[in-house]
């Protein structure tokens, strides 16, 4: 017996639950108040059979209730509601496909196909994706990168919190024109839909398109469902990640033993060149490096010593050919 | 005012003569940290705006520290790989 009233109140106390969060979901979509009521039914229908009576006990007191919580609830859904909107998707088949430009576009210029795209975004996610664009085919000949404070920063966005910033791309991923993948926890990258064009372009791999109809419901449902739910969309995004990028984090782990080598080979290949153009060469090539520093860097950057090994090792990167880290890491395989 | 800022070109025109004789990175490291502190003296000094004379004699010495680093024998990258 006392099994059975254990039970019992478990039953009552999932049902208040569900009742509660069934009232909020009815608050929300009060433009579609049809919907959730018909599941409203069939659920209340499936508890019903498993226990009838604290059903019509327990609603008064969840109306009660209520008025206390909703206040606070009403306030941060106004709050949420013009970002939380469901996007669709723009278009369902569009390869995304990680290139490099052969070099940089000089009038940069828009495909018909993505301008007929790209104008049925809102202000500010065309803005962004526009920036994005002219950034990857003028600044950064390709169109994949890290995604962070840096890409912020050289789109001239510097102004946006980090979280609008995100808020922004993972916009644009569900409108399906950019394709942003979690590394590690820390580190996300993007890929931006460009039209491939063989004569600007180097087509260096497709990129991997998440399934993005499953999300939306995810989100919906996570609603939805009874109590149990609310530990559930914590779980399944996660697990949706680690299938959607698998081994991923152990690349992160990689990378910086990738990058370590790169460093050696980046050095060998300056040795290298030395070698190659001569002392008295390498010596101009220096003076000249010294001098386009201090032109586009500035004096401070000349003048600080880390600094200017660094960009001085990206000189030599540029001057003698050497491949990036990117494409160095793809000719490792 | 007008001793403090020959004071200050003073110290400029020391700056000049040390970066002809400058051997090494290291004298030039310490150059042209002087220069940027002394750079940022006379900003703050002039803040109303940096006088003609002032800004040529800054941005020459400036480009001897550049052409002098330049001269210098290229600066030795490999701790910055290890």
């Amino acid at each position: 017996m006392g099994l059975i009233r254990n039970i019992k109140d478990a039953v009552k106390k999932e049902v208040k639950d569900y009742i509660f969060q069934m009232v909020e979901v009815e608050k929300e979509n009060e433009k579609k108040p049809e919907q959730p009521s018909t599941e409203n039914v069939q659920k209340n229908i499936e508890v019903k059979a498993a226990q009838p009576e604290p059903e019509a006990e327990e609603k008064p007191v969840v109306k009660e209730e209520k008025t206390e919580s909703e206040k606070k609830e009403e306030v941060a859904e106004v709050r949420e509601k013009p970002r939380k909107k469901e996007i669709y998707p723009i278009s369902n088949d569009l390869e995304f496909v990680r290139v490099s430009y052969k070099k940089a576009l000089d009038p940069i210029a828009i495909p018909k196909e993505l301008s007929e795209l790209i104008k049925m975004l809102p202000l500010e996610e065309y803005a962004c994706f526009m920036k994005l664009y002219c950034f990857v085919a003028a600044d950064q000949k390709k169109n994949y990168g890290y995604w962070g404070g840096s890409l912020k920063r050289k789109i001239g966005l510097d102004y946006m919190t980090t979280a609008e910033f995100d808020e922004l791309g993972s916009n644009l991923s569900a409108y399906g024109l950019l394709l942003l993948e979690q590394l590690t926890e820390n580190q996300k990258t993007f890929v931006l839909y460009v039209p491939f064009d063989e004569d600007t372009m180097v087509k260096l791999s497709t990129a991997k398109q998440p399934e993005r109809k499953p999300e939306k419901p995810v989100k919906k449902q996570a609603q939805k469902p009874a109590p149990k739910a609310k530990e559930e969309p914590k779980a399944e995004p996660e697990t949706q990640r680690d299938e959607d990028i698998p081994g991923k984090p152990v690349e992160g782990m990689e990378n910086d033993e990738m990058y370590k080598s790169y460093k050696t080979f980046v050095s060998l290949e300056i040795d290298k060149a030395k070698m190659r153009v001569g002392r008295a060469n390498f010596d101009k090539i220096y003076m000249e490096a010294v001098k386009y520093i201090d032109k586009k860097y500035g004096f401070k950057v000349l003048s600080d010593s880390d600094k200017f090994k660094e960009y001085l090792t990206n000189y030599y990167i540029s001057a003698f050919d050497i491949p990036t880290f990117e494409n160095w890491k793809k000719s490792k395989g | 005012m007008l001793q403090d800022i020959k004071i200050l070109m003073k110290s400029l025109s020391d700056i000049d003569v040390k970066i002809m004789l400058c051997k090494s990175a290291f004298e030039w490291e310490l150059l042209a940290k002087k220069y940027n502190s002394l750079r940022d003296e006379i900003e703050a000094f002039c803040a109303s705006g940096l006088p003609e004379d002032v800004k040529e004699a800054l941005e020459k010495t400036r480009a001897s520290l550049v052409e002098k680093k330049g001269e210098l024998p290229p600066l030795d990258l490999s701790d910055f790989f290890k």
